[in-house]
């Protein structure tokens, strides 16, 4: 079994690079080996790709939307804590792929998203 | 002419490089340098190379088919020499480090998973189990939203428990895969998600390392997602260090 973001796009070179490529494309543009003798070619938009979460979140910005989101949420269901099982060392077989592989659709797209709007698609000019 | 270089290898690897295309417009045929037991494969490098997604994918089409027939180096995307030669010289004076690196990746695949909160999951989960933050959520609502002050500080309180939990469920995901795992590392931060980590695995605990991915899922539904990469060239596992997450 191949837990994926997305199926492998078809006719993509007989390999699964382009439909898992959103999901990989920081580890393409920052890691691998670097040779300093080489040159690495400068390419505009590189360092927009990663981003440091940290710098990212620590923000007057994100305080406000934190409160904001934490004002509007419902809490009188009487909700149950969410503990995470013991699940180190006790891995079994189980029939969760079905529903498991919808959600992983699901974040997939969200990263998409995040990254469309950074790599440049084919046919449309960036200098 | 300068040669754009996608990795290293053994000269023994099948260097079956026919059907695959490099990156660039012009989508240049490859070929290996050879030098002493050791085989580069490059093209012509195109003129003005950027990450275009057609020049990501072909990066990563030509490593992950190497890579599937034997150990493979790969290099960063964008690596250029100023010719063959030069690509020769590199070969000879890294031989050593080369060869000790494809031995140790030799039957290893890298494979990434990356996890998402869900995050009105998460935020009642924090309020929930604190009766603080709870209390302050509730004075500000009762306040009608309370001063821009008082939500700037609140809300940093939030984020400092968000920042726990993202340190204490990574710690939880990566426990669980790391039996499966020769060597696992922290992949650079991706917007949004609260952990990305790539985990050199032996190419046949591929299987139990799924199935753990499967369990976690469950075990984390309704809170947090996990998304893991097909099997990938070992981007992050090209030194020798041994740092663990």
């Amino acid at each position: 079994m191949t837990i994926m973001a997305q199926p492998p796009a078809a006719g993509a070179g007989g390999g699964s690079a382009a439909g898992a490529l959103y999901d990989v494309i920081e580890l393409i543009l920052d890691r691998g080996l670097v040779i300093d003798v080489f040159v690495r070619v400068s390419i505009v938009g590189i360092e927009l790709l990663t981003i440091d979460a940290r710098v990212v979140v620590a923000s007057i910005d994100t305080y406000l939307r934190f409160a904001e989101r934490c004002g509007r949420l419902d809490l009188t269901g009487g909700r149950q804590p969410v503990g995470l099982p013991a699940i180190v060392g006790q891995i079994t077989e189980n029939s969760a792929e079905r529903k498991v592989r919808g959600a992983i659709a699901g974040a997939g797209r969200a990263i998409a998203d995040t990254i469309q709007d950074i790599v440049t698609p084919d046919g449309r000019g960036s200098n | 002419m300068p040669s754009y270089v996608y990795c290293f290898t053994h000269a023994q690897h099948p260097l079956a490089l026919d059907d695959l295309r490099g990156v660039g417009a012009e989508e240049p045929v490859l070929r290996a340098v050879r030098h002493n037991g050791l085989a580069a494969v490059v093209s012509n490098a195109p003129e003005g190379l950027r990450p275009k997604r057609r020049d990501l994918v072909a990066h990563e089409t030509v490593l992950e088919t190497l890579c599937a027939a034997g150990p493979i180096v790969p290099l960063r995307f964008g690596t250029v020499a100023p010719d063959d030669d030069a690509v020769a010289a590199e070969l000879a004076r890294g031989a050593r480090r080369y060869t000790e690196l494809l031995t140790r990746l030799a039957g290893n695949v890298e494979r990434n998973v990356k996890g998402t909160h869900q995050e009105d999951a998460l935020l009642a989960d924090l309020l929930t189990g604190n009766p603080q933050l709870r209390a302050a959520n509730q004075a500000l609502r009762t306040a009608g939203g309370g001063s821009e002050s008082d939500r700037i500080a609140f809300g940093e309180q939030v984020y400092l428990a968000v920042e726990q939990r993202r340190i204490r469920d990574t710690a939880y995901v990566v426990a669980a895969l790391r039996p499966f795992a020769e060597l696992d590392r922290h992949a650079p931060a991706v917007e949004g998600c609260f952990m990305n980590v790539s985990f050199l695995i032996p190419t046949d605990a591929q299987d139990d390392f799924d199935a753990a991915v499967v369990q976690l899922l469950t075990a984390m539904e309704g809170y947090a997602e996990l998304r893991a990469s097909a099997a990938l060239p070992p981007y992050s596992f090209v030194d020798f260090a041994e740092a663990r997450v």
